[in-house]
């Protein structure tokens, strides 16, 4: 070996590629991915997957089976943090408004899945294994793994959406909480199959359903608690950087001791966040929108990360067949249970024609439980299920997000959920401007300027000279003023009594940057004008402040009336 | 507020002027001798600026020319009397200007300078000072009618 052949070994070894390099490079491409398919109008999280499909295990092998091992707490950090989110949007309120819908599109949308898949499966696995009981196997251990639906990457197509209605809400408490009935019937379905395969040893139904009772009776136990310690000390903080600190600390402490203690991540964490929007919602709100402004750069490890794992080379013509039909089966039995739930329940008609869309999403618990499926079950069933579990996985993912989006457009939920702070980003100088106010000439008198103000509730008006250009602004104090002086008041232009325009901005100048001149230099008006200074019109703080209210609250109020089509 | 306080007697004169123009630039030079404003061409421009969207003439034989002015500090009178009037001041009646008072206050002091607007114009209103006014025929005595001391 040469010097230079070991100076490149040493210097350029792939497997050399530390950790920090791996994030940098995932977090950098992913948002660069992710920007382009916003701009493709396909959901930014297809563009993660789609790179980590790119990088991974099936594609170019970059990131291998050992990297993934090192970033893997990154991607159960994803997890707590998405628990901890949903959690926050599920309120008391809405939940008791939901109740009786939510339960019953829930159960019937999962147990549909399960029904239909099972039999399906089952059906399929005779016909090829020519094996009554392990095609009845097969049938229920997939069944039950396609109840589950993944709240990630829907949830986050819901985020990066700003959706708000009762499609929302209902797609946000089934994503979180079909996860336990998946759970649920794959402890029962893993202890008939034990019995029916014949090493029902070690998966006997009670120590399968006592196991479950702990996976999620703790998970709700820990994060209740770990909620009531975070709002017990955020109450005291007033710092945001502090909250923050806090926050995030009580999530990595809470998902910690659910690894250690072998319960299950996304349900502490979401009772968690449950117990802090219902319980302390005066402080919660700022603490989800300090956490939320946290999770970007997670969030998009976390999808890089599900792209990457998936690994579907080892297909065969019988995998594949039977991921369709389990796909097909998934799809049908999730879209029957959802329509027919939606139907009996009475939930608003956008909720029937769209929710069946948006419950195809699958990954984490599908994917964990198809691996425990290969751990307990070991040779051909366990094999078939996660390669069949990859296989659809790998489809539904891509197909999945595009299709949520669909669904939330056609609902009319899109954007709904903006909040001041999105509205001015949003904006620009020429969307709050008054554009219609009338300017006042510097040689205008007392008497028509009183005119202009009493015909119109703005405070503030645009002086302007012979050419139309600003020079200066008149406040209605100012005109109070003249009162001192009312004997004079015929000899006073507006030039006598106007302020000087010592702020000015553009049509296109950003909202964001109008509203920081009028906070930090105390403004009351700044008008607005193009660039040879002719005026556009004028914006008041005031004004500006009903405009965004208005706004919010006709956003808001077409979100309540979704409710009742 | 007391217009006698802010009334100075070097900020009183007679003047040799002629015009509106030449009687202005003599009252703003008697500020420059003094140093008190720091920018005084901008001073002028704003006088003449005002003088040329509207004339200040008022009416029986006054002239206020007024600005707020950030180069000042404190409202400043200027008083300039000329019996055989200014050519080309026009003014609301049609009759020459005889009195020009010159106000200049702070850019901020919006309240005092309307003030001393309407003090000054309400003092005007009286026939008998307008008359002991025109009549002076020292600056001397144009600043003793103005602060009473002359009674």
């Amino acid at each position: 070996m040469t010097g230079i052949e070991l100076f490149l070994g040493e210097h350029l070894n792939p497997e050399k590629l530390n950790a920090l390099l791996l994030l940098g490079v995932v977090l950098f491409g992913g948002t660069w991915v992710g920007r382009l398919f916003q701009l493709w109008k396909i959901p930014q999280v297809v563009g993660y997957i789609g790179l980590g499909l790119a990088l991974g295990n099936t594609g170019l092998g970059w990131i291998d089976l050992t990297t993934m091992s090192h970033l893997q707490p990154f991607s159960t950090f994803a997890l707590g943090l998405i628990g901890f989110m949903i959690g926050g949007e599920l309120k008391i309120k809405t939940i008791k408004k939901y109740g009786k819908q939510f339960t019953t599109i829930l159960l019937m949308e999962s147990l549909g899945a399960f029904v239909v898949v099972s039999i399906l499966i089952t059906l399929a696995g005779w016909f090829f294994f020519k094996n009554w009981s392990f095609a009845i196997s097969l049938g229920l251990l997939m069944g039950s793994i396609s109840s589950a639906t993944a709240p990630a990457a829907t949830t986050d197509v819901l985020w990066e959406n700003k959706t708000k209605g009762p499609l929302t809400t209902i797609i946000l408490g089934i994503v979180a909480m079909d996860d336990a009935v998946a759970l649920l019937l794959f402890a029962v379905s893993t202890s008939v199959v034990g019995i029916l395969m014949g090493n029902g040893g070690d998966v006997s139904l009670v120590s399968s359903l006592l196991d479950l009772v702990w996976e999620v009776g703790m998970a709700v136990v820990m994060g209740a608690g770990m909620g009531f310690i975070l709002y017990r000390v955020i109450r005291s903080f007033s710092d945001e950087d502090k909250i923050l600190a806090f926050s995030i600390g009580a999530i990595l402490l809470l998902i910690g001791l659910a690894i250690f203690l072998g319960v299950d991540i996304i349900l502490a964490a979401m009772s968690m966040g449950f117990f802090i929007t219902n319980f302390a919602p005066r402080r919660s709100k700022e603490t989800f929108h300090l956490v939320e402004r946290f999770t970007p750069p997670v969030f998009i490890l976390f999808f890089v990360m599900v792209g990457a794992k998936l690994d579907v080379k080892g297909l065969t013509s019988v995998t594949v067949i039977l991921a369709v039909i389990y796909l097909l089966g998934r799809i049908g039995g999730k879209s029957i249970g959802a329509i027919t739930g939606s139907a009996v329940s009475r939930a608003p008609r956008s909720v029937l024609r769209y929710l069946p869309f948006s419950l195809l999403s699958q990954a984490g618990v599908a994917i964990g439980l198809s691996i425990v499926a290969g751990q307990v079950f070991l040779g051909p069933l366990g094999d078939t299920i996660v390669m069949v579990v990859t296989a659809t996985t790998f489809v539904v993912q891509l197909a999945g997000p595009p299709l949520v989006k669909f669904a939330i457009t056609r609902a009319g939920e899109v954007g709904l959920n903006i909040t001041e702070e999105d509205l001015i980003r949003q904006s620009r100088a020429s969307d709050i401007a008054d554009k219609d106010i009338p300017t006042i000439k510097e040689n205008a008198d007392i008497k028509s300027i009183l005119k202009i103000f009493a015909e119109r509730d703005n405070l503030y008006y645009p002086v302007v000279n012979e050419e139309g250009v600003l020079t200066g602004i008149l406040p209605i104090e100012k005109l109070k003023d003249t009162f001192i002086a009312s004997d004079i008041s015929e000899f006073l232009l507006a030039l006598d009594i106007m302020d000087q325009a010592e702020f000015s901005c553009r049509p296109d100048t950003e909202a964001s940057e109008v509203r920081d001149i009028f906070k930090n230099r105390g403004l009351s008006s700044i008008p607005v004008v193009d660039e040879n200074g002719i005026v556009y019109g004028m914006i008041e703080y005031r004004r500006m402040q009903q405009l965004i209210n208005r706004r919010l609250l006709e956003l808001k109020s077409r979100a309540t009336a979704l409710e009742k089509v | 507020m007391e217009l006698n306080k802010i009334i100075r007697p070097n900020n009183c004169r007679l003047l040799k002027s002629n015009t509106k123009t030449e009687a202005l630039l003599e009252l703003i030079d008697l500020l420059e001798q003094e140093g008190k404003v720091t920018d005084i061409e901008e001073l002028k421009r704003e006088i003449f600026y005002r003088e040329q969207i509207m004339s200040t003439g008022i009416g029986q034989g006054i002239g206020i020319p007024h600005v707020r002015f950030a180069g000042i500090s404190e409202p400043v009178i200027l008083v300039g009397i000329k019996p055989a009037g200014f050519d080309g001041y026009e003014s609301l009646d049609g009759e020459p200007v005889k009195m020009i008072f010159m106000i200049l206050v702070g850019g901020e002091q919006h309240k005092e300078y309307l003030r001393i607007l309407s003090l000054l114009v309400h003092r005007l209103k009286d026939e008998t000072f307008r008359t002991s006014l025109t009549s002076a025929e020292s600056s001397e005595a144009v600043y003793a009618v103005l602060t009473g001391e002359s009674h």
